[in-house]
């Protein structure tokens, strides 16, 4: 669900870009903190969280057939990252896939980097660790089967609840923000009605393929796993009722987002066009082979409403919006001056460049 | 120049790794440590340098182990890892090589000419603003090598310095070797199954096996005794085998 | 190839054209950030039906790329991920914004179809830009400059050290891969049966490689502080450049030139 700089206003992008930093210095920081109490110091920790970084980043190149399908599904990694280095280090070391994605592949854009980073590594460390990795791994759930039945089970639960809730709220995140933005005509109720089912199934695998990897880790070294619980007596800090509550407050989050698609009730028009674009969607699912699938499903889904719903007008410098300068004659002839200035900057360069070449070669 | 006395040492959760290893090597010796796979020779390598905690006694150059101690005795031993993609962090060659200097001490400038001196005598002055994600294994390997020998050290202990190397490189390897002796008598310790590599480099040769030493000695006998080798799971050096 | 082959061929081109030689690679790291900042805000901030005032921006890509020695044909390249996204988003304007803006001849145009090529123009430009900077600019180049606004160095070294690994995992998975299809022929992706372990144990050996790497830190005394040699030293030109350049693409957003130039020749 990379959004590209075009997706958003200089604004809004703006404004996730400050509400990113924040988390990424509050990061920062409780990261020294633990470097006092841990006697970790953070500099061991930073081997640590480049290679996984990198391995993140590498493992999303490995596409994993779903069974009975025959199309394949891949990692983005925030969940798993925050299940081996905790949320804080984690949180950072998203920052910097996102960033080589962005730099490198065109995934997302620089000036959308906190918008994805948010959308992405924020829900994905955050609210996955402290509101659902963290208490359910600490819960007394499953007592009954043994530590080590008990510690699988909750892995399981974790991975996929914290992939699913916190990959709804991304794809919200995106709606909402390309809404605000004043990106597209579409409905913001048609655009949740698209983005969150085909998220619930994106988040669905992406929630198996951690619970595999992070068991697998388990089994092997489970040192090597946050708040895994190493022997029978049950210390946690949470209890099941702690950890209902936070997942009500998740579930609370999510209702409210599907609500208020409820209220907005598109017309018809836009729900015939819908209802064929759909299936579409759902076909791909974001889940075909090829990883930018999904980014090309969301895109669709990322047709937003302009005028019905945004809560900010269309970010425009004063005196532009009434007059859409280029909509006159004399602003379809500069256009073409344009064109021809640029292909005669390029026609211009070749030439110099060739000469250039034979100067050399003579 | 470095000595272990009485040295034990168990892995986490682990069987124990290093019985009751004492061993005394002089300035200017240089050792092959030798031993099949799992006999404990990294380990003994990362005792040497503090990177994990024994018990007995080690003295590294009239340093015994401490916590005070440690960083005086890591400048003195140049460590050269197995894989030298663990070794090479930062993106260019000239980077990692001013890094370790820098960090104890140097100004930047001189740690640059050191660098750029070492670069010289290896021969490898053209690797110098290579990135380190853009070598082959063999350029690698003696970008490693060079990084460590930036930092002057005493003694070098090298992990299985000729793994993945391939045989022109192999021999550039031996070659550097003898030069750096010849010129400086710098001790070395190197750890390998190459035991063709140990006759070419090597004076003394010490085998372990299952974390115990089992035999200590010049390197022309030891290596040609085939009885004992196969008793420690080795086979005899290529060029002696008759092959 | 394989996908990770694919990513790390194509990490390589782009770090491979940044170490090159020309007027834009000269310019100083800093200056190029900002400008390529200031101007993907500013493309992106115009009206979505000021299709003719957004036009003039690909000026500035233009004289990048030409100046560069840059293949734009790299860029467009990189489109492939991008667009289908913003076409996605956009596509739709014309189904629900049919009111006619103006007419070219008898057609009509509405303004989802100029919303539609604006959104279009955003996205390829801005990329374009983005493109530029790193195809002109080290990554260590990038992070220097970061460091000089004062962006926090754990996040500068993390980038750098991980950029490294970037190259070293990528062969990893790229060889685990192919090891992997080699023995099950037929298979589009990893089975079910593997999903866990094929990426754990890439994780198991990842962990004991970050501990060697902590240790040769700490074998060379590392306490916190990178220190990269210092790049070539930047053109004299570079701030002069950038700020003309924003002073231009500031002006091109309050003033529609085009229209007016096409005013004068009519």
């Amino acid at each position: 669900m990379h959004m590209a700089d075009a997706l958003l206003s200089p604004a809004v992008a703006g404004v996730m870009i400050g509400a990113s930093a924040v988390a990424a210095g509050v990061s920062i920081v409780k990261l020294r903190k633990e470097e006092k109490t841990e006697l970790e110091p953070t500099i061991k920790k930073l081997p640590t969280m480049a290679v996984m970084a990198a391995l993140v980043f590498a493992g999303q190149m490995i596409n994993y057939t779903i069974p009975g399908t025959g199309s394949s599904g891949h990692l983005c990694g925030g969940m798993m990252l925050t299940g081996l280095l905790g949320p804080y280090a984690g949180f950072l070391s998203m920052i910097v896939v996102l960033l080589i994605q962005c730099l490198f592949f065109a995934d997302g854009g620089l000036m959308a980097i906190g918008a994805n980073v948010w959308n992405m590594a924020f829900y994905g460390c955050f609210i996955g660790y402290f509101l659902i990795y963290r208490p359910i791994m600490r819960s007394g759930w499953f007592r009954g089967m043994g530590l080590r039945g008990a510690n699988r089970l909750k892995i399981i639960i974790s991975s996929i609840l914290g992939c699913v809730i916190t990959l709804q709220l991304g794809a919200f995140s995106v709606v909402l923000e390309t809404s605000i933005s004043g990106i597209t005509n579409l409905p913001f109720g048609a655009f949740v009605a698209l983005m969150q089912p085909i998220h619930l199934a994106i988040g669905l695998v992406e929630g198996l393929i951690t619970a595999a990897v992070l068991m697998f880790v388990y089994e092997m070294r489970p040192e090597l796993l946050k708040d895994v619980q190493t022997d029978e007596t049950v210390k946690g800090r949470a209890s099941i009722k702690g950890t209902l509550i936070s997942l009500a407050v998740v579930a609370l989050l999510v209702g409210g987002g599907l609500s208020l698609l409820a209220s907005s009730h598109p017309d018809g028009l836009e729900w015939s066009l819908f209802g064929n674009r759909e299936e579409g969607y759902a076909e791909n699912m974001g889940l075909d082979e090829d990883d930018y699938g999904i980014a090309s499903d969301m895109a669709d889904s990322a047709a937003a409403v302009q005028d019905k719903t945004s809560f900010l007008p269309d970010y425009a410098f004063a005196g532009d919006s009434e007059n859409p300068a280029g909509t006159t004659v004399s602003g379809i002839v500069g256009c073409a001056i344009v064109a021809a200035v640029a292909a005669l900057l390029c026609l211009v360069a070749g030439f110099f460049r060739k000469r250039k070449r034979i100067n050399e070669q003579g | 120049m470095i000595r272990f006395e009485n040295v034990s040492y168990t892995y986490p959760g682990a069987d124990e790794v290093l019985h009751d290893i004492s061993f005394s090597i002089e300035r200017g010796e240089k050792v092959g440590l030798i031993g099949a796979n799992g006999a404990g020779k990294t380990t003994i390598l990362k005792a040497a340098l503090g990177l994990i905690q024994t018990t007995g006694t080690i003295t590294v150059g009239g340093l015994p182990m401490s916590r005070e101690n440690l960083s005086e005795i890591r400048k003195k031993l140049g460590y050269v890892l197995q894989n030298s993609d663990n070794q090479m962090f930062m993106p260019t060659v000239i980077e990692d090589m001013i890094f370790g200097s820098v960090n104890y001490g140097m100004s930047r400038d001189d740690a640059e000419k050191k660098a750029d001196e070492v670069l010289k005598d290896l021969n490898i002055e053209y690797l110098k603003k290579r990135q380190n994600h853009r070598m082959s294994g063999g350029e690698k390997r003696l970008a490693a090598i060079a990084t460590v020998l930036t930092m002057e050290p005493e003694a070098l202990l090298m992990d299985e310095p000729s793994s993945a190397l391939d045989p022109k490189n192999r021999r550039n390897l031996i070659n550097l070797l003898k030069r750096l002796w010849d010129k400086s008598r710098i001790t070395y310790v190197i750890t390998t199954h190459d035991l063709d590599l140990v006759l070419d480099t090597c004076e003394r040769v010490i085998i372990l096996n299952n974390g115990r030493i089992a035999a200590d000695g010049p390197a022309e006998v030891i290596l040609r005794d085939q009885a004992l080798l196969e008793a420690n799971d080795l086979e005899l050096p290529f060029c002696f085998a008759g092959r | 190839m394989n996908k990770a082959e694919k990513a790390e061929r194509e990490i390589l081109a782009i770090d491979g054209m940044s170490k090159g030689d020309s007027a834009v690679h000269r310019m100083s790291p800093l200056s190029k950030l900002l400008l390529t900042i200031v101007y993907i805000v500013i493309t992106v901030s115009f009206n979505k039906y000021d299709i003719t005032g957004i036009f003039i921006m690909i000026l500035f890509p233009v004289v990048g790329y030409v100046a560069s020695g840059v293949p734009v044909s790299t860029a467009f390249w990189k489109l492939r991920i991008v667009l289908p996204l913003v076409c996605a988003v956009g596509i739709i304007n014309p189904f629900l914004d049919r009111e006619i803006l103006f007419y070219l001849g008898n057609i009509g145009v509405s303004g989802g179809v100029v919303s539609f090529i604006t959104l279009l123009m955003k996205g390829v430009f801005s990329l374009l830009a983005s493109f530029l900077l790193v195809s002109t600019t080290p990554v260590e180049e990038i992070c220097r400059a970061l460091r000089q606004v004062h962006f926090p160095k754990i996040l500068t070294s993390l980038f750098l050290l991980t950029f490294r690994y970037v190259h070293v995992l990528l062969e990893e998975v790229s060889i685990m891969t192919d090891a992997y299809h080699l023995r099950s022929p037929g298979q589009k992706g990893i089975h079910i049966s593997a999903w866990g372990s094929f990426l754990g144990q890439l994780i198991l050996r990842s962990s004991d490689r970050a501990g060697q790497l902590y240790d040769s830190m700490l074998l060379r005394g590392f306490q916190g502080e990178f220190y990269y040699a210092k790049g070539r030293k930047s053109a004299a030109y570079s701030w002069p450049v950038a700020i003309i350049c924003i002073a231009l693409a500031v002006t091109f957003r309050f003033l529609n030139i085009a229209a007016i130039f096409g005013g004068v020749i009519i």
